[in-house]
């Protein structure tokens, strides 16, 4: 009895304490907008745009920039609770369509009128990109630097492309990414909607094919998917690649990557999701990047 | 066995630590309220104040129902594990472990992902209803596949293999289910296996009050007879207890309590295994007092995991499945090797 | 008075005991005998109606036990069984105060509670009431159940011997498994006293001849299921059904005091 009288009173102290890490930062005190943004891109825009300081929560998975590390996190996107967004008093809520959860929770936050934002556009292209970050600008009436993000978006874009008219080859590219949701390695087909979509583009837009025809996200299930598809080579996003312990071998294992020409070949290496997954405001530097990749 | 305290001592303390607990549970969380704020929030209601502020209803409508879940499915989840402790005449099962919990998590995915197929889906009922048939299913197959031909009575190896195999196998069916639904329809795997109380309302409230009361009340009733069931069927038999009729109430009671609050959480598991047993280091092992005990000590379990799931990390949460395993695994390895049960 | 009529218990077509027609008189010690497999057991757990024979029928005092409520029969019929486990850490007061469950509703009453302290003193374990009874030795726990059991066909003697129950049936199923021999006597000297009442019917199964050819007044050798023999120890415990039945040659050696002694080879 005494025990447990005492662990109550340990609890409460421990209550009392700060908190930890990422978890532990205070809130922004701002006047005006306070916003929690739970979508790694429009995070990545907000801050591009230097409008942050409106920014009062942030998802876990949006991790860039780094300096967004200090800023109080709300959990991750799909397991999120109503009183925490909320304890943060917050005027809207912006996410991507769709992309948070549980239900319930946003049931709850609904009921108590907090609204819950999209913007129209959709980063699965350069144009959409560029459309989003107006409409983003807009919000926080910072138009002026949204223009010139688009248009550096835009000259770096043109210089990238110049320098993937460079290699003459078309490697077919398989990309693997870790979902996080479902727990389950997933391959980027040709197209589709979303992050795939956007992948597919970016490797396009690099000089590559994608190895895959099936548009969308596919479980790998069977290794029939990668044989078949024989890439020349295969990127594995950041979190998977980790999660595997960035072993190689590991990587082999997955199901058809070990008969793949790019096994053989050794063309097999990590890629931050926030560089492929989607268009973004660093997009026109990033071809550059993964064509350097690609091309190896 | 010396020095017991004495019933009436013990359960005035539980239901004191128990009222300390959940006004800290009400107070503290990602926006802390102090006594002021609350007794604002509640008059609030009252005709003629101001309608609530943006705080005021997340404690009315948040807090408070989530802070009373959680003592109903707490209270469940304790019962749960006392009746199946003493239905498998074995301490150490309990839901989580031998496939009710999965079972009805999978009853309630189901419900989600192909419940609007068919036309019942709005019934206040079906929900449950659907975690209970779930939950049936996969107890029932465990209960039957460990049981020894000999004496009916399920080994503890037998119980935890079956419970393992079973649980991986409905966990992987809601897997299946996920893969099957439209986002946002089905709730994540995480959601069902790790558990949270995140969306707790008014309604869930209800729903699991009433079972949890009821399941108690009922098994409260059966608990001499299980007494009886613990020096064996046959001595029980002869004692005058109609085994199979108490075997089949047992269990029904059993599913049914854990299976709908399972249906508003997802699996929490531990919480059954380890309330029975604090109670009977504290008073000894006869039902009576142990089953309303569990109620007790289990709603004080899970709010305090509750607290330190909304705490830790805030204004973020843990899944509150993340902390039971947190203390219950080391529990449970604890009691894995004390040598005073009999396998 | 309790009458075996015809019975016949199969498991899987297997016939465990068959035509079994014996008459068990009430103040007398009845001891059943045989080899293993013989069908002792079995016809223990029908008789005490834990097993339901497909032909025949047992009758407590003229009525189809058959027909007889479990809670009723509970208060008037106690089975000790060989070896008792319990499930979870219960004191062993617990233990015997569960021989009054079908007496009482919700919680003991003072009658109960002196019943159990009662039976404690009479079987020695009044020192163990609040130890586990998980820890006690074998021996321990047998006396504990014996406790438990007579707690719970428990009969006022001193103001009626007639409470309302009627006749009480006394059922023992190879008790004196792990006893020591000082126990086992006085175990069999209870047994003997208490089956000597007018309205106790008493029937048990020992392994040991001597014991039972000492104690009982009348014994039942059974043979792969079926009777061999009735009556008196010494019309039973003969040479020529010892050898036909349990295949040992005895021996028999004159014993002061105690009657005759077996010795076998």
């Amino acid at each position: 009895m005494k025990a447990l009288l005492s662990i109550i009173l340990l609890l409460t102290a421990i209550v009392a304490g700060p908190g930890c890490g990422r978890f532990g930062n205070p809130s922004n005190d701002t006047t005006g907008d306070r916003v929690v943004v739970i979508s790694p891109i429009y995070n990545e825009i907000i801050w591009a745009l230097g409008a942050q300081d409106h920014v009062v929560g942030v998802d876990l998975s949006s991790t860039y920039p780094p300096e967004i590390k200090g800023v109080t996190t709300v959990g991750y996107h799909r397991a999120l609770s109503a009183e925490g967004i909320l304890s943060l008093h917050p005027t809207a809520i912006l996410t991507s369509e769709g992309n948070i959860g549980p239900p319930q929770v946003i049931e709850q936050i609904k009921g108590l009128n907090i609204p819950i934002q999209s913007f129209k556009a959709k980063n699965d292209s350069v144009d959409g990109t560029k459309a989003l970050i107006r409409e983003i600008a807009a919000f926080f009436h910072k138009e002026e630097k949204g223009e010139e993000l688009c248009r550096n978006l835009d000259s770096q874009l043109a210089a990238s492309l110049e320098k993937v008219k460079q290699y003459s080859d078309h490697p077919r590219v398989a990309v693997i990414h870790f979902g996080r949701a479902s727990n389950v390695y997933l391959v980027v087909g040709k197209g589709g909607g979303g992050d795939a979509g956007g992948v597919s583009k970016m490797i396009e837009l690099a000089g590559g094919e994608m190895a895959l025809e099936k548009s969308g996200m596919q479980r790998m299930e069977s290794p029939e998917i990668i044989a078949q598809a024989n890439p020349d080579v295969v990127l594995v996003t950041d979190y998977g690649f980790d999660r595997l312990g960035g072993s190689i071998d590991q990587i082999k294992a997955l199901p058809g990557v070990e008969t793949s020409n790019a096994a053989k070949n050794g063309r097999i290496y990590r890629v931050e999701e926030n560089q492929l997954n989607y268009f973004g405001p660093r997009s026109g530097e990033n071809v550059a990047k993964v064509a350097a990749l690609i091309h190896q | 066995m010396a020095n017991r305290p004495s019933e009436r001592a013990l359960s005035l303390a539980l239901v004191a630590v128990a009222l300390i607990v959940t006004a800290a549970a009400i107070r503290y969380g990602a926006i802390d309220f102090s006594f002021a704020d609350i007794s604002a929030a509640l008059s609030s209601l009252l005709p003629g104040h101001a309608e609530p502020t943006i705080d005021q209803r997340i404690f009315l409508e948040l807090r408070l129902p989530r802070t009373i879940l959680c003592l109903f499915v707490g209270a469940s989840l304790g019962v749960g594990g006392t009746l199946m402790q003493a239905l498998f005449r074995n301490p150490i099962v309990e839901p989580g472990l031998v496939g009710t919990s999965s079972g009805a998590a999978f009853g309630s995915a189901f419900f989600f992902v192909l419940g609007g197929a068919f036309h019942f889906a709005d019934a206040i009922w079906s929900l449950p209803l659907a975690a209970c048939l779930g939950g049936v299913v996969s107890t029932y197959l465990v209960f039957l596949l460990a049981r020894s031909r000999e004496d009916g009575r399920a080994s503890i190896v037998m119980l935890l293999l079956t419970g393992l195999a079973v649980n991986a196998l409905f966990m992987s069916a809601i897997g299946f289910l996920s893969y099957l639904a439209r986002d946002p329809q089905a709730r994540s795997i995480t959601f069902w296996s790790l558990g949270t109380l995140s969306g707790a309302n008014w309604r869930s409230v209800c729903i699991v009050a009433f079972s949890t009361v009821a399941g108690t009340t009922v098994a409260l009733r059966y608990s001499k007879q299980l007494n009886a069931l613990m020096i064996g069927e046959e001595e029980a038999a002869y004692l005058g207890v109609n085994v199979n009729r108490l075997k089949w109430i047992i269990l029904s009671v059993n599913v049914v309590i854990v299976a709908v609050a399972t249906a508003f959480t997802g699996v929490i598991s531990f919480v059954g295994l380890i309330v029975p047993h604090i109670l009977r280091m504290m008073r000894g092992a006869d039902n009576r007092f142990l089953i309303a005990g569990s109620a007790v000590t289990g709603a004080i379990l899970l709010s305090v995991a509750d607290l330190v799931a909304r705490l830790a990390l805030r204004p973020a949460e843990l899944p509150i499945g993340i902390v039971t395993s947190a203390v219950g695994v080391p529990v449970f390895l604890y009691l894995l090797r004390r040598r005073q049960y009999v396998f | 008075m309790l009458e075996a009529i015809d019975v016949t218990y199969k498991v899987g077509g297997r016939e465990l005991i068959s035509g079994i027609s014996v008459l068990f008189a009430p103040g007398k010690l009845h001891l059943i005998v045989g080899p293993n497999g013989a069908g002792k057991s079995t016809l223990i757990k029908v008789l005490a109606r834990y097993l339901r024979p497909q032909i025949g029928r047992v009758e407590y005092d003229g009525i189809d036990v058959a027909n007889t409520g479990e809670a009723d029969l509970a208060k008037r019929r106690a089975v000790l069984s060989q070896a008792v486990e319990a499930a979870f850490p219960l004191t062993a007061r617990e233990i015997v105060m569960m021989g009054r469950y079908p007496h009482f509703g919700g919680r003991p009453g003072p009658v109960d509670e002196k019943i159990v302290d009662e039976m404690m003193e009479l079987f020695d374990v009044a020192e163990f009431a609040d130890r586990n009874y998980q820890t006690l030795s074998g021996g321990e726990r047998q006396r504990v159940n014996f406790a438990r059991v007579l707690a719970q066909i428990w009969i006022d003697r001193e103001h009626s011997s007639h409470d309302g129950l009627g006749p009480r049936y006394l059922f023992l199923d190879e008790p004196l498994t792990f006893l020591d021999i000082r126990h086992q006597l006085a175990f069999m000297k209870m047994v003997k006293d208490f089956a000597s009442h007018a309205d106790v019917v008493t029937v048990g199964v020992v392994h040991d001849l001597n014991l039972a050819g000492r104690f009982a007044d009348d014994v039942v050798m059974l043979h792969e299921g079926r009777v061999k023999a009735v009556g008196a120890a010494v019309d039973v415990l003969t040479s020529e059904n010892i050898r036909n039945v349990f295949g040992v040659e005895p021996s028999f050696i004159p014993a002061a005091g105690v009657g005759t002694h077996l010795i076998f080879d």
